[in-house]
């Protein structure tokens, strides 16, 4: 059986900024937008919670749910900064760290169990090493698997310290009474479904079979995948990236989305998160890949073989867009993912084929411009923060349009 | 409905039918085939909604009707039945009762009004041709497309019905397949079509050697009428490019081979090669074409052909697979090559209709 830790900063930009200025401490924070402006909650403190905001809210709307709130800009390279120093008290614990953002990480401890007496005890000591080193509060969910592990954390927010019990009795026991928005992945489509088959608990769950659920929210898998979380089963690993056969970043989407252009936004920021990584490990790929999941809990893969290796955010833009357009995707996606593998150290190939219409051929000159390009851009990011610089709008195509002569 | 149908002749329909069906299907409905019975004559459909396929085959039809049964399903227990005699029966609630000898099965299926109607071609322009010559033309040519989707315009094959000639061509951007043959038309009638490689494969699979071919189409999609077949499909969409400006005018060269002699070397030759280096090399010299390949790791492979040539020496690299693609999809005894140097594009043609344009490796 495995123990895995889903570690999760209690308001972290909020708490990063009241104990930075003990004198917000006990008052409502909120990181974001001024209340006279134009744009969004970043984080709020539980102060500030108290009022009804809540992070991705208007700030005019938190002004007025808070009049006292302490408004304060995002100082996200310092977030980024105290994240990097969280990392490293995790890996006293373990190597097998999966972060999932710059406040929230899985730990698989399976391995290093047997120098604590169980854990419980060291779930404690990481929270207090997080507690006396970097004076911020966390809560921690204990479990046999990653579902389980996010569950628990959430449940004694903040400050809390939650451990599922094992056992697959124990556990059914222990998810029964929540309420079925708690399973990962049930919004509020699949919850107006179940709520049409008087499902509302876990338990309700629990008695159905898989066939029964998969008929309810409209797929088999779906049916599949609530009935093995509801059943607190989920076997999938912690995922380091330290092998870095690949990398990749996904997002899912609040709502379903089907609008072409968010998709190509969000592939535009995906495949330059995963650029950067690419290019800081000094690497080139020659394999793209697209992943994305429709509403029906299905996830597809595509994937490109490419004629030469690229690492510029515009040439992965490029394959990645031609993946999608390729897809005439009807249903509404919930997921999208973009990763590239097979890497190689150099840009040159021993052996080029070349194309017969001319349209792989790379200019010399503007590769030689997209890597500059793409060093600077890096460069800033790293200096000043992912946001210190968003691409305006993009006006690249993929092949598929440039082959419309 | 209720039939009863010879055991050979039912597999023979459903074989026809059942590769359209999608395994992985999102529709419960499309991983089912469609069985109608109507004018002594058992009527098997199947769609991915991209490609429909509809056969017939004699029945003996004592009620007519309709069902659409899992197609895997269905047709693993009607090719594992004793024979040689079914009688299918479809009571309430589109359940077929399957008889068989002593063996009976219940198999709930799903009604024909979910099932996607196949297209209906009122009007489109209509071309006839002869089975066996159309499917030796797409034999000739279906391998040449491109399977990245990112270049969807290429994912198939393009009939070009144009100056009295039907065109077929197909290319993944680095090697053209084409075959071309005069054909008889209204100019009216010039029209150019993207034939799905799916909609392609299953046409190769199906159609016979002779007999008439009748090919209707529209600006969205294509059917293809022959014997007890029907293949409707969608067309790929978007402007195919200008493939005849990527074969050379003239080569300096116009070699004969022996297909089969070279196609055999390139194979084993193509044995020592590696993902970074998959190249062959054809060396013409003097009475000798040299066919190699040296890999650090590795090792080296050299193999020789005779041939016919007093020219000076010309050396050119071919990725080995689509040198031997062509050679594969050909009959003749004999090819003839036309290289020009190590950097223009190779063509390989035969006395029968068929040009073949390939991009040399560049090996820095």
């Amino acid at each position: 059986m495995r123990t895995i830790i889903h570690l999760d900063m209690d308001a972290f930009y909020a708490s990063v900024e009241q104990r930075d200025h003990p004198a917000y401490k006990g008052h409502p924070v909120i990181i974001g937008s001024p209340p006279d402006q134009r744009g969004v909650v970043a984080a709020a403190s539980y102060e500030a919670r108290k009022f009804g905001v809540h992070s991705a809210m208007p700030s005019r709307t938190a002004g007025r749910l808070c009049p006292e709130g302490i408004f304060l800009p995002v100082r996200m390279n310092h977030y980024i900064h105290v994240s990097e120093q969280l990392r490293e008290i995790m890996e006293q614990f373990t190597p097998l760290i999966e972060p999932l953002s710059l406040d929230e990480a899985f730990l698989d401890v399976t391995g290093v169990m047997r120098h604590w007496r169980d854990a419980r005890e060291l779930a404690r000591t990481l929270k207090q090493r997080i507690s006396s080193q970097l004076d911020l509060p966390s809560s921690v969910g204990i479990a046999s698997n990653k579902f389980l592990a996010k569950l628990a954390s959430d449940l004694e927010k903040p400050n809390g310290l939650c451990m599922v019990p094992s056992g697959a009795e124990a556990i059914r026991a222990f998810l029964a009474p929540l309420p079925v928005r708690r399973i990962w992945g049930v919004g509020k489509v699949t919850a107006k479904k179940l709520a049409e088959h008087q499902i509302f608990t876990i338990a309700d769950l629990q008695r159905r079979s898989t066939s029964e659920l998969g008929r309810m929210v409209g797929s088999a898998a779906g049916g599949e995948h609530l009935w093995a979380l509801a059943h607190g089963l989920d076997e999938r690993p912690v995922e380091t990236g330290t092998e870095d056969k690949s990398i990749s970043r996904e997002n899912t989407f609040g709502e379903d989305c089907r609008d072409p252009e968010v998709l190509r936004q969000a592939l535009l920021e995906l495949t330059e998160q995963v650029g950067h990584r690419l290019r800081k490990s000094g690497r080139y790929a020659t394999c793209v890949t697209l992943k994305f999941r429709t509403s029906d809990f299905r996830s597809h893969t595509r994937q490109e073989t490419l004629a030469s290796p690229i690492s510029s955010d515009r040439e992965l833009l490029r394959h990645a867009l031609g993946l999608l357009e390729g897809q005439r995707i009807k249903e509404p996606i919930r997921l999208i993912g973009f990763g590239v593998s097979r890497f190689t150290h150099t840009m040159i190939v021993e052996e080029e084929q070349p194309d017969l219409f001319g349209i792989t051929q790379q200019d010399e000159k503007a590769r030689e411009r997209n890597q500059r390009l793409d060093a600077a851009v890096d460069a800033l990011r790293e200096q000043y923060g992912r946001d210190a610089l968003r691409r305006g709008n993009f006006t690249i195509t993929s092949d598929t349009a440039s082959e419309n002569q | 409905m209720k039939f009863k149908i010879k055991k050979d002749v039912l597999i023979d329909g459903l074989q026809k039918v059942q590769s359209i069906v999608n395994p992985r299907t999102t529709l419960p409905i499309l991983s089912n085939i469609l069985f109608r019975a109507e004018n002594d004559r058992l009527w098997l459909s199947a769609t991915d909604l991209e490609v429909s396929v509809r056969a017939s085959v004699e029945a003996e039809v004592l009620k007519e009707g309709a069902v659409t049964l899992h197609a895997r399903r269905a047709f693993s227990i009607f090719r594992e039945l004793s024979g040689p005699d079914i009688e299918v029966e479809v009571g309430d609630h589109e359940t077929a009762n399957i008889q068989c000898g002593s063996s009976f099965y219940k198999m709930i299926g799903l009604s024909e009004d979910d099932f996607p109607p196949l297209p209906a071609f009122d009007e489109g322009t209509s071309y006839s041709l002869d089975q066996g010559i159309f499917k030796t033309t797409l034999q000739k040519t279906a391998y040449a497309a491109s399977t990245d989707e990112t270049r969807q315009v290429l994912n198939g094959v393009l009939l070009s019905f144009r100056n009295e000639r039907l065109t077929a061509v197909a290319t993944d951007g680095r090697r053209l397949a084409l075959v071309e043959q005069e054909m008889e038309f209204q100019e009216e009638e010039e029209m150019d079509l993207v034939v799905p490689s799916k909609t392609v494969n299953e046409l190769i699979r199906t159609l016979g050697d002779s007999g008439p071919l009748k090919i209707i189409a529209t600006n969205k999609q294509v059917a293809f009428d022959f014997g007890e077949m029907l293949v409707v499909s969608r067309l790929i969409e978007g402007q195919y490019p200008n493939f005849r400006q990527v074969i050379p005018a003239s080569s300096e060269q116009r070699v004969a081979v022996e297909r089969e002699a070279l196609m055999m070397a390139v194979r084993r030759v193509a044995l020592m090669t590696t993902d970074q280096s998959r190249s062959v090399r054809l060396h013409f010299s003097r009475n000798k074409l040299e066919v190699s390949t040296e890999t650090v790791e590795v090792g080296e492979a050299h193999e020789s052909i005779a041939i016919k040539y007093e020219e000076d020496d010309i050396s050119v690299a071919f990725n080995p697979e689509f040198l031997i693609d062509p050679l594969r999809a050909l009959e003749s005894d004999e090819i003839f090559m036309e290289i020009t140097d190590e950097l223009s594009p190779g063509v390989i043609k035969a006395d029968v209709p068929f040009l073949y344009v390939l991009m040399p490796m560049r090996i820095s």
